[in-house]
């Protein structure tokens, strides 16, 4: 893969760090980024600064060849202050460390990595569970569904996979026929429901086609599953029961509030319990 | 306990079989002139009740159904079971994520689409009462006579909207997607509105009555569709591995609905509302598959929907109480209402005049969900048998106009959209 090619994918990247037990992973993480994309990256901390922690970060980029990328430490609101900058240097893509699962309350409430991911502007990936040693990707899973935003996604996760040589991309339709109940069943006979199914599965069969064909696959073995049930559940447990290490998804059209979390749709299916890492991709920030 | 003698229990099974039969063929023979079931199966029981066959051949309509009798009292019983059964399968169609993912568009849609019926409905019930045979002594009775015309324009019938959009192949497209989202929305806020109004008729219903029943209806729903719906949807799984599948969900889910219904009927809002709900927290499970949804839905709208609909038939006579002015007077109200109201929604949410226009058609289809209003509101004596009559007549007429209106306004344009797309991909396949 050619560097012109790689710079294609995230040409700025934002990591938002914590000095938590997780750190070093990180930096780790954003250290195989920074080589698989070919990066500009920029550490966000929002906190007092202190010689100390300046001196344990210096220590970790000398560690992990990162000399060359550039550290914003803010005080403030860590969530306005990290969308804030975002928005100032216009990165294509933010990282955050998130777990795989909050508390009720917090889940809510709202952490710092779920928040970014429901107002941050540009593309963002959570990872559930950084490590510092090498832990190639295996299997990407991708979002298919009938959405404009969908064939970026999908190039996105394409391009991933061919930049850190992934075996496996899963490109998931979800068909949500449940709509297709909301007619009395007896309006139908048998071949006639069976027709309108097999009409609305054909189309979305078709657009996925259409997608799939606008993107250079390569030697990369892309595999398309339709799976019936809630589009943001069935993805997220289909992740989750193959082992995914990586799933991608649309961003969501609109901001999130709470309401979203009560009456969960698409990307509050896999907040609610990451099955693996997740990346949101944003359309307008890549 | 008491039960039938030989003769009543014989007398029921026959009113069973035999209404089963003739609505069936019925509502088949209509449905080859592309109308709904519920259509074949209320003209079924206009035949065989006492509009027509109870007209000229007395004894025969009393063979099928005999009012008279115990059997007609059980009878009775399993029409109301079947309206509460048919609210739980009209709340399971609600898909509260459908409603967020639509956005500002369908909530603008929806918003007008039910305040500008409301509203008009409300006005024109309350100053012009007698245009409608209605003559009310009490103006709290006004009220609710007002109120409920007003929610009657405001209710809209999915089954019917969802088929029509599927029909004419604009199920998935903006316009279809905003009119389910926009006509679910009016029913979870018509349903509330209905319910509380039976429950201020009432008697003992005090002064404070609107505001209790208010309160206690909004709590109920905000308990049900928050924690009751996680309850539900976090049980399913346990329930699917130990229960025998689906069998175990018909019990539970029916259980649960009579349970919601008894519930609301006890703190004093209408048994169908407790039903309903039951039926959103059921319907948004994830983990709900498609199969299961149907099995419940074959279940109701095949036996119990057919018994219900042609059992209208006997309660009333359509013909004598057929009144040509109020029908077109209700009419007419009815879809310049909901076409002044979805259209003007769905243009200030930012679609095409065209567009708009078949939104508001497409909304304007009432279907069996107002046929059922009717029916509760003549049975509260809320409204009088000429005004029923003239209700089930606009339901019917509504819901036939929506498909070649859409057809009109919105398919040519999107075939056309559509051989676009698929010659460019074609062409992109080559």
């Amino acid at each position: 893969m050619s560097a012109e090619t790689k710079e294609l994918i995230f040409k700025k990247i934002g990591i938002a760090i914590a000095f938590s037990p997780r750190l070093e992973a990180i930096i780790a993480e954003a250290s195989k980024m920074q080589k698989g994309f070919v990066s500009n990256l920029f550490f966000i901390h929002v906190g007092k600064q202190s010689a100390e922690d300046e001196k344990t970060l210096n220590e970790l980029f000398d560690k992990y060849n990162l000399t060359n990328s550039q550290l914003i430490w803010r005080e403030g609101e860590p969530v306005e202050t990290i969308l804030q900058i975002c928005e100032d240097e216009q990165f294509d893509l933010l990282v955050a460390g998130a777990l795989e699962k909050e508390s009720l309350i917090k889940y809510f409430m709202g952490s710092v990595a779920r928040k970014l991911s429901r107002r941050v502007k540009c593309s963002m990936l959570m990872l559930t569970e950084p490590m510092i040693e090498s832990n190639p990707l295996k299997r990407i899973v991708v979002e298919g569904s009938d959405n404009p935003k969908t064939v970026n996604t999908i190039a996105k996760a394409i391009e991933i996979a061919k930049a850190f040589d992934v075996k496996y991309v899963d490109v998931i339709q979800e068909t949500d026929l449940s709509k297709a109940a909301l007619i009395r069943s007896d309006e139908f006979k048998e071949n006639e429901m069976a027709h309108h199914k097999e009409q609305l599965i054909s189309e979305e069969n078709k657009k996925l086609e259409y997608i799939l064909s606008c993107n250079d696959c390569g030697g990369l073995k892309v595999n398309v599953e339709r799976i019936e049930g809630k589009p943001g559940y069935v993805i997220t447990k289909y992740a989750r029961e193959n082992e995914a290490d990586l799933l991608v998804l649309n961003s969501p059209d609109r901001k999130l509030n709470l309401i979203d979390r009560v009456f969960p749709t698409d990307i509050e299916f896999a907040l609610a319990d990451l099955p693996c890492n997740l990346l949101l991709v944003n359309e307008d920030g890549v | 306990m008491k039960t039938l003698n030989h003769h009543e229990t014989i007398s029921l099974i026959l009113s069973l079989g035999i209404l089963l039969i003739v609505a069936r063929l019925v509502g088949e023979f209509f449905r080859k002139f592309k109308m709904p079931l519920v259509v074949g199966e209320l003209v079924a029981g206009i035949c065989l009740g006492p509009s027509l066959l109870g007209q000229y051949f007395p004894q025969v309509s009393n063979l099928v159904l005999n009012k008279e009798s115990n059997s007609a009292i059980a009878f009775n019983g399993i029409t109301s079971i079947s309206v509460i059964m048919l609210l739980f399968v009209a709340g399971m169609e609600v898909d509260l994520s459908i409603i967020r993912q639509q956005g500002k568009t369908a909530l603008k849609t929806s918003f007008l689409g039910l305040i500008i019926p409301l509203g008009l409905g409300f006005l024109v019930a309350y100053y012009q009462f007698p245009l409608f045979g209605e003559n009310y002594n009490s103006h709290t009775q006004l009220i609710l006579f007002s109120l409920f015309f007003g929610t009657a324009m405001a209710v809209s019938a999915l089954p019917i909207i969802a088929r029509t959009l599927m029909d004419l192949g604009l199920f998935r497209t903006k316009v279809g997607m905003i009119i389910i989202a926009a006509a679910m929305f009016d029913d979870i806020i018509g349903w509330l509105l209905f319910s509380v109004i039976l429950g201020m008729m009432k008697p003992d219903t005090g002064a404070h009555g609107f505001i209790y029943t208010l309160g206690l209806t909004i709590l109920y729903s905000v308990a049900m569709l928050t924690a009751g719906r996680i309850i539900i949807n976090k049980s399913l799984p346990w329930a699917q591995k130990n229960f025998s599948w689906p069998g175990g969900f018909l019990s539970i889910s029916l259980g649960l609905a009579f349970l919601g219904a008894a519930f609301t009927e006890f703190i004093g809002i209408h048994a169908i509302f407790g039903a309903f709900i039951v039926g959103i927290a059921f319907g948004d499970s994830v983990h709900l598959t498609e199969k299961t949804r149907e099995i419940v839905n074959q279940f109701v709208t095949n036996i119990f929907a057919p018994l219900f609909f042609v059992s209208i038939g006997f309660k009333v006579n359509f013909i004598a109480n057929f009144d040509f002015q109020v029908t077109a007077l209700v009419l007419i109200i009815a879809v310049i209402c909901k076409l002044l109201g979805a259209g003007l929604g769905a243009l200030w949410g930012g679609l095409t005049k065209k567009e708009s226009l078949a939104v508001g058609f497409g909304m304007n289809a009432r279907g069996a969900m107002e046929i059922i209003l009717a029916l509760l509101a003549l049975q509260a004596g809320l409204i009088n048998q000429k005004l029923f009559v003239a209700i089930v007549i606009m339901a019917v007429v509504t819901s036939v106009m929506a498909g070649p209106a859409l057809q009109l306004l919105v398919k040519r344009q999107l075939d056309q959209d559509k051989e676009d797309l698929d010659k460019e991909q074609e062409e992109m396949f080559v």
